[in-house]
């Protein structure tokens, strides 16, 4: 930082005062210059031009008259006045008078004044006096004496007033210097002044501050070393809590993350996770569950205690890693693997006279790049394909899958985010009079280009990523504000997770009487969702009946449920599976079954629909098995509108 | 020639008539004409836009009177100042109010004669010039006396006249005089 220029109060006061009286004095110079010597100069000429003006009449009634004789006693008795220096009277040009004074003076007035005939204006001479001008310049040398004495007087007015002035700042210089050694450890020596005005109240001030200054230095000095101490002892246990897990007091996943980044080695990671925990957590409470991965992990540590190489941490609720800092032979990686599992295997836990088993799956990876993606995938495949354990392959290629994944979650957002989740109506017919009588309303994506997606692209990874309710609600909303004013029934497909979620279900209630279509909805339920469901399908259905709605069990047949027991549900409508109706010309099995299914329908008073119709020859066997109602593209495609 | 001709003339009329000095005469016909300018009311007493100067005489004076008009004539010519002016002749016989005239200037006569013209002089409220300096006591205004020097004497008893005004710097060089001194 630049040192700011010291600029001296004392010298600023005396550079004002200074500067004022300069102005002052040029000031009243310019006056005197410009008023004062110009009126002094006027009053001088004015006195000329006065006696000239004076003595004119009467000089210009002798020349008038001729007589001369009158005119040398005035001019005479005029010249007695020492300024006048001499007078010239000149007739038409031609002088006929003239008296010089015996005074000698060097500047002079020369005040040349026309003889005007009496009651005349008409020029009949000329007077010519010469004025002295000593009048006027004795009075210039007075006045620029008392000028210059003024200027002398302000000058030693300015200088006395700067001594006073610096006298009287000196003891703030004084103060300035004292506190330049101030700090808050050492008190300064401050004498008071014995003068009482305003620099003893900034000396009393300042021993008043410094008291208190001091006294909160050395709380201030106490308090900072407490929290110091403080400071570091949290900082230590900060330090612990960032890279120590609290329950097992294993590294954590962010240590294991340091562990990784910093090692440059080739290495090989292990990840083990602990199967069914969360039912275990379930069954035996919380408390259980952090007993027995406290347990594990003293276990697992004790299994590792001469393992140098291999850093254990938990990764997350039931995952744990073996972190191999040199990468080991496959041989020898296999050995801890197969020892570790066999280890695992014996572990029991011990709670309240219960003992308890656990099994993992491990997934690995000895490819030193992504090793923690690259582990969890293989877990995850593992887990998949029930294995206990499972080596990381290149082959698995299951990162461009969750990419893909990623980028059809994105894209559903944005769908909803922009509208352009839309409902899609395929009518059902009457089989016999092939009249619409009902439309299925089927969810599409329109795509930012304009195409519109199938379901089947993304609704698995919906329901995945938990944006299904969404959608759900959506085409909900869609569907009933479509039909409200329409004189037609529709029907909605609900998944077992929309029935099961509360929230939902309050909202299909409240959506139906919004836009008053209780009386003409369908909710389609799959046979497989809602017999695995009894209970919970059963009492929403229940509370859907009451409203006046109808239910539908969709894919009927795809399934091995039992007849008699989904048709307690209290059903209006079968629609019997796709994969039973679209080779029903040919198939003498799938006949059969959906003869059976029609007879069974017919004797509950429920309607049946054949869906996948998507041929003349299927549409034929269908209205043969006499099937009420017929769906599918050979009578009519999803649309946009009805 | 022309001026000693004319003197000797008037030197010899002199034997006939008053005695006139004719340096004074020389005098009165130069300056009174000019003192009668010096009037800041002389355009009041223009006759036809003209100054008359009426000379009042005596039977015996007649050529003095003459002299007197012609060296007028001569000092002035056709103009006083910017006025055009008329040199009348008025015996005191003939005096009278209807005498045209913007001034008098009388020469000598008899006590009533001198008192006459003064009486007009004054109705009339025009300047009156008197050759001698005792008429004045008969009221007439201006004289004019040759010693060591021209001195020019006002009747000061007479000067208060409404229809005459004169420039105030005259006042400041003439001599007043009052009846009693004369």
């Amino acid at each position: 930082m630049q040192k700011r220029k010291f600029e001296s109060l004392s010298f600023k006061i005396i550079s004002s005062i200074i500067l004022t009286s300069v102005v002052i004095i040029i000031g009243i110079f310019l006056s005197f210059e410009t008023i004062n010597k110009k009126a002094f100069y006027n009053v001088e000429l004015q006195k000329a031009k006065l006696i000239v003006k004076t003595i004119e009449p009467l000089v210009a009634i002798d020349i008038y008259l001729g007589m001369q004789n009158k005119m040398e006693s005035i001019v005479k008795e005029l010249i007695k006045n020492k300024d006048i220096l001499s007078v010239k009277i000149l007739k038409n040009d031609k002088l006929i008078y003239e008296v010089k004074s015996k005074n000698k003076y060097k500047s002079l007035f020369i005040i040349t004044y026309n003889i005007l005939q009496p009651n005349s204006k008409k020029k009949i001479g000329t007077i010519v006096l010469d004025y002295s001008n000593h009048n006027y310049e004795q009075l210039i040398y007075k006045y620029t004496k008392l000028l210059v004495i003024m200027l002398v007087i302000l000058f030693i007015i300015s200088a006395l007033l700067s001594i006073y002035i610096k006298n009287i700042l000196r003891p703030l210089r004084r103060i300035a210097r004292l506190l330049q050694d101030f700090s808050p450890e050492k008190k300064l020596k401050i004498k008071l002044m014995k003068e009482d005005n305003e620099i003893s109240l900034i000396l009393s001030a300042l021993n008043e501050m410094q008291e208190k200054i001091f006294d909160f230095a050395s709380k201030q000095k106490d308090i900072n070393a407490y929290l110091e101490k403080e400071v570091d002892s949290k900082t230590v246990e900060l330090r612990k809590q960032l890279f120590i897990d609290d329950l097992t007091q294993l590294p954590n996943r962010k240590k294991l993350f340091n562990a990784i980044a910093s090692s440059e080695n080739d290495r090989a990671l292990l990840i083990l996770n602990i199967d069914d925990f969360k039912e275990i957590n379930d069954f035996y409470g919380q408390s259980v569950g952090d007993y027995i991965l406290i347990e594990f992990a003293k276990e697992l540590q004790h299994f590792l205690k001469d393992e140098k190489n291999i850093m254990l941490s938990r990764l997350s609720g039931d995952e744990f890693a073996l972190f191999f800092q040199h990468k080991p032979s496959e041989k020898s990686f296999m050995r801890v693997i197969n020892s570790l599992t066999k280890e695992i295997e014996k572990m029991v836990f011990e709670y309240e006279q219960n003992e308890i088993f656990i099994r993992v799956t491990i997934g690995a990876t000895l490819d030193s790049n992504e090793m923690l993606e690259k582990a969890d995938i293989a877990l995850k495949l593992a887990k998949e394909h029930k294995k206990y354990f499972l080596l990381y392959d290149k082959k698995f290629d299951v990162k461009r899958q969750y990419k893909e994944n990623m980028e059809w979650v994105q894209k559903i957002k944005s769908a909803i985010k922009e509208d352009r989740i839309v409902p899609y109506f395929q009518p059902i017919f009457d089989a016999i009079t092939q009249k619409p009588v009902s439309y299925e309303c089927l969810i599409r994506l329109i795509d930012t280009d304009g195409s519109v997606i199938s379901p089947y692209k993304f609704l698995t990874i919906a329901q995945k990523s938990k944006l299904y309710p969404q959608l759900t609600q959506i085409m909900l909303e869609k569907s009933c504000q479509y039909f409200q004013d329409r004189d037609t029934t529709f029907s909605v497909n609900l998944s077992i997770n929309d029935i099961l979620d509360v929230d939902m279900v309050t909202y299909i209630q409240k959506c139906i009487k919004k836009h008053n279509v209780s009386n003409k909805i369908v909710f389609e339920i799959l046979e497989t969702e809602g017999i695995d469901n009894y209970v919970e399908v059963s009492s929403f259905i229940l509370s859907m009946k009451k409203l006046g709605c109808k239910i539908s069990i969709d894919d009927f047949g795809s399934g091995y449920s039992n007849f008699e027991h989904i048709l307690k549900l209290d059903i209006d409508y079968i629609k019997i599976d796709g994969s039973l109706i679209k080779n029903l010309e040919t198939d003498i099995n799938a006949q059969i079954v959906v003869e059976t299914i029609v007879d069974f329908a017919k004797k509950l008073n429920l309607i049946t629909i054949a869906e996948f119709v998507h041929n003349q020859a299927v549409f034929e066997k269908v209205k043969l098995l006499d099937i009420e109602r017929v769906q599918g593209f050979y009578l009519g495609e999803p649309n946009r509108d009805i | 020639m022309i001026r000693i001709f004319l003197f000797s003339i008037l030197f010899v009329q002199v034997l006939f008539g008053y005695n006139y000095n004719s340096l004074l005469l020389k005098a009165d016909a130069t300056i009174f004409p000019k003192i009668m300018l010096m009037d800041k009311k002389i355009k009041n007493k223009l006759i036809d836009n003209k100054i008359i100067y009426t000379i009042v005489y005596d039977q015996c004076d007649y050529e003095t009177a003459i002299h007197v008009k012609e060296y007028i004539e001569n000092t002035f010519q056709k103009y006083m100042d910017r006025y055009p002016y008329k040199v009348d002749l008025a015996e005191f016989s003939h005096l009278s109010l209807a005498t045209k005239a913007s001034a008098f200037y009388v020469l000598k006569s008899s006590t009533e004669n001198i008192k006459k013209a003064a009486n007009i002089a004054r109705q009339k409220g025009i300047i009156s010039f008197s050759y001698d300096i005792n008429n004045l006591k008969y009221d007439l205004l201006f004289s004019l006396v040759i010693e060591n020097s021209t001195i020019l004497y006002l009747n000061k008893e007479y000067l208060h006249t409404n229809n005459i005004d004169f420039v105030d710097s005259l006042l400041s060089m003439v001599r007043f005089i009052g009846k009693k001194s004369i």
